[in-house]
């Protein structure tokens, strides 16, 4: 019990959830509300979570951790949500999504991956990505009158239902062949010349890559962003990949630490096919939620590449990878719910056509979000990719640096292809003026973030260096 | 430990080859059969592995869950009541095969409960000291409890999942609201007028 402060944010959730229901259940057409008292209960956390970022401490006999990788990765998830509400409440309201279940749901969410960044435990890690994944299944299918999000639901949750069982198959085999669930235990008896051991161990990797929509487990993400409302699809691209993230660095580097040989050869396949996939299949698309999502599915393949190495340089070099992305995608998001016509949300690219001459300077925030996704100097993209591939010359994997470089010159097209269209196409009509401050506000935040991170790298660095060490 | 290895496989075997006709069946009534007979050759293999509350569980707690499935079979499959009553006797002989098996299943057990230390393998993950129930409550409220907490909160989302997605506020419902039936006064509803004499009364619009 003395050392329960150490779980106060999961504890402090995990109430305000309840009394967030309680809110909504007895005043009607709450949402305004419940959403107010969540962002404010995700400013009160943040400071929570802040005050045991410096410790490393096991609680509930080693079954459950809390470090500097795991405070920061919490803090991450817990602002990328307060953006993901704060920058959507517009469209929220437009397509009748106020439901005041809407904030509850991304809170459970949100506790749920706060489990899996933490969990020392293959218990721990299922429950906390079905708390995840059952709030996001409701989540997409949320607007139920339309056919695409019910579908966007229906399939995600079917897919999610296997590869649940997939991961719980390949936990139930590391548990049967060491004879525990906790990471040190599995770390200490884990064998390399078990075949059974390995085949749990590839079961878990698959399950995790389902989580994060990595190739070949990524058939999922293009329905799912563009079926699921677009305030959804956000939430979607950015805390649920840092919580897998999370939960992949903490399995493979601390229970399957010793086999590094085994498992380094799968993520390197994994990295490479999503990187590839992620590039190629998103040249043809014209929906800007399913170019997103491709999109995504390549980001998550550079990450990779940075875990794939086994050194402390890889891990960090990950975890800067993830949050600049988190910060280019809620930018990028942003845009996308500015590109409304005569109160109708857009998804063409198409739309986007003659931006410039219209709103320059919300074509100006999209150049840089997508020129920096994209890896070009000196914006923050440019930085991400350039610690993965120093760190993956370093581990002597010359080969998936080079597939990497090829990769980003290939997916620079397609986002080089929607600058074109947004300033040499004609024009069309303008879009509707900008009326939300969620919107105008996390634009302007993330896009001076990328524009002027070159400047001083070394102040989230040193954050990231701090949360990568308490792996090793 | 031969006797043991052939019940082991024995369960097995049904375990597996029942869970593939689940899947492989096409008549969705026989597959609910094939569900059942699974879950008990399951809760058999749960109790060789000397694991009796879990493998009572799992028969309980199934039999629950098969008959909510019942249901869904009879809503989905879109027939009307009487054609699944005259359907009824075509599934006899069927249902009578799966609870022939399951008899033998239940009579291999108990036939062989004399020489259960026989038949339930002893290894260190069951603790013969104490029952399973006593071992499980060490655990489960002491180094499992934030665990336990968290299946109730994934409970609790499917229950919101459930309701968001499904209930429907109809505006034009009238619904009982019982403060204002019970508040309601006499006074509210009924008005005494005094009638003056060949003069009628005239009704407040």
């Amino acid at each position: 019990m003395e050392n329960i402060n150490f779980i106060y944010p999961e504890i402090f959730i995990a109430i305000s959830i309840l009394g967030l229901l309680m809110v909504g259940v007895f005043k009607t057409n709450s949402f305004n509300l419940v959403t107010k008292l969540t962002s404010f209960m995700f400013l009160i956390t943040i400071p929570i979570v802040f005050l045991n970022s410096t410790v490393s401490m096991k609680l509930f006999s080693n079954n459950y951790i809390v470090d500097e990788l795991s405070s920061f990765l919490k803090i991450l998830i817990l602002g990328s949500s307060a953006f993901a509400l704060f920058f959507t409440d517009q469209y929220i309201k437009k397509n009748k999504l106020d439901k005041f279940e809407y904030p509850v749901l991304i809170t459970t969410a949100i506790l749920g991956m706060f489990v899996m960044v933490s969990s020392n435990n293959l218990i721990g890690l299922y429950l906390g990505i079905e708390l995840q994944s059952l709030s996001l299944y409701v989540l997409a299918s949320l607007n139920r009158d339309s056919t695409k999000s019910t579908e966007a639901g229906v399939k995600y949750f079917v897919l999610g239902a296997l590869s649940s069982g997939l991961l719980l198959y390949g936990c139930s085999l590391v548990y049967g062949f060491t004879g525990s669930t906790n990471y040190y235990v599995i770390a200490e008896n884990f064998s390399a010349d078990n075949i059974a051991l390995l085949f749990g161990l590839v079961f878990i990797l698959i399950g995790l890559a389902f989580k994060i929509s990595a190739v070949p487990f990524h058939m999922w993400t293009p329905d799912v962003y563009e079926g699921a409302p677009t305030s959804v699809t956000a939430f979607f691209a950015l805390a649920p990949k840092v919580a897998g993230f999370g939960a992949i660095i903490r399995i493979l580097y601390i229970a399957f630490g010793n086999v590094f040989d085994e498992w380094q050869s799968i993520l390197i396949f994994i990295s490479v096919a999503s990187m590839i996939l992620g590039a190629v299949a998103a040249i043809g698309q014209t929906n800007i939620k399913r170019l997103m999502a491709y999109s995504s599915i390549s980001h998550m393949g550079y990450g990779l590449a940075g875990l794939a190495t086994g050194i402390n340089e890889g891990v960090t070099a990950s975890v800067i990878y993830i949050f600049l992305y988190v910060v280019m995608n809620i930018g990028s998001f942003a845009c996308i719910l500015i590109m409304k016509r005569k109160d109708i949300y857009l998804e063409n690219i198409r739309d986007l056509s003659g931006l410039s001459k219209n709103h320059p300077l919300v074509a100006f925030c999209l150049t840089v979000m997508l020129f920096s996704l994209a890896g070009i100097p000196p914006l923050a993209g440019f930085f991400a990719k350039f610690y993965i591939f120093m760190a993956v010359v370093k581990a002597d994997l010359i080969i998936l640096a080079v597939i990497g470089l090829v990769t980003s010159v290939i997916s620079a097209f397609y986002y080089l292809r929607i600058i074109k269209i947004m300033y040499f196409d004609p024009e069309q009509e303008k879009f509707d003026p900008i009326s939300s401050k969620g919107v105008k506000i996390s634009l302007a935040l993330s896009t001076l973030l990328i524009l002027f991170y070159f400047l001083n790298p070394s102040i989230l660095n040193f954050f990231v260096n701090l949360a990568s060490k308490s792996v090793q | 430990m031969l006797a043991h290895s052939i019940i082991f496989y024995f369960f097995s075997f049904i375990t597996i080859a029942s869970s593939l006709m689940v899947i492989a069946s096409k008549n969705t009534v026989h597959a609910v059969f094939f569900l059942i007979l699974d879950f008990v050759s399951i809760s058999s293999l749960f109790i060789m592995l000397g694991a009796e509350f879990l493998g009572m569980l799992t028969l309980i707690v199934y039999v629950g869950a098969v008959a909510v499935l019942f249901l869904f079979v009879v809503m989905m499959i879109n027939v009307n009541f009487s054609e699944l009553k005259s359907g009824f006797l075509e599934y006899i002989p069927f249902g009578l095969l799966i609870g022939l098996v399951i008899l033998l299943e239940l009579g291999m057990m108990i036939a062989t409960w004399k020489y259960k230390p026989d038949f339930v393998v002893s290894n260190s993950i069951v603790n013969k000291t104490i029952t399973n129930t006593e071992s499980l409550g060490l655990v489960i409220y002491t180094d499992y409890i934030f665990f336990f907490q968290l299946s109730g909160f994934i409970l609790l989302v499917a229950m919101i999942g459930a309701i968001v997605l499904t209930f429907r506020r109809k505006e034009s419902l009238r619904r009982q609201d019982i403060t204002t039936q019970v508040s309601r006064e006499r006074t509210d509803s009924v008005e005494l007028i005094e009638v003056k004499q060949s003069e009628g009364v005239k009704i407040n619009d």
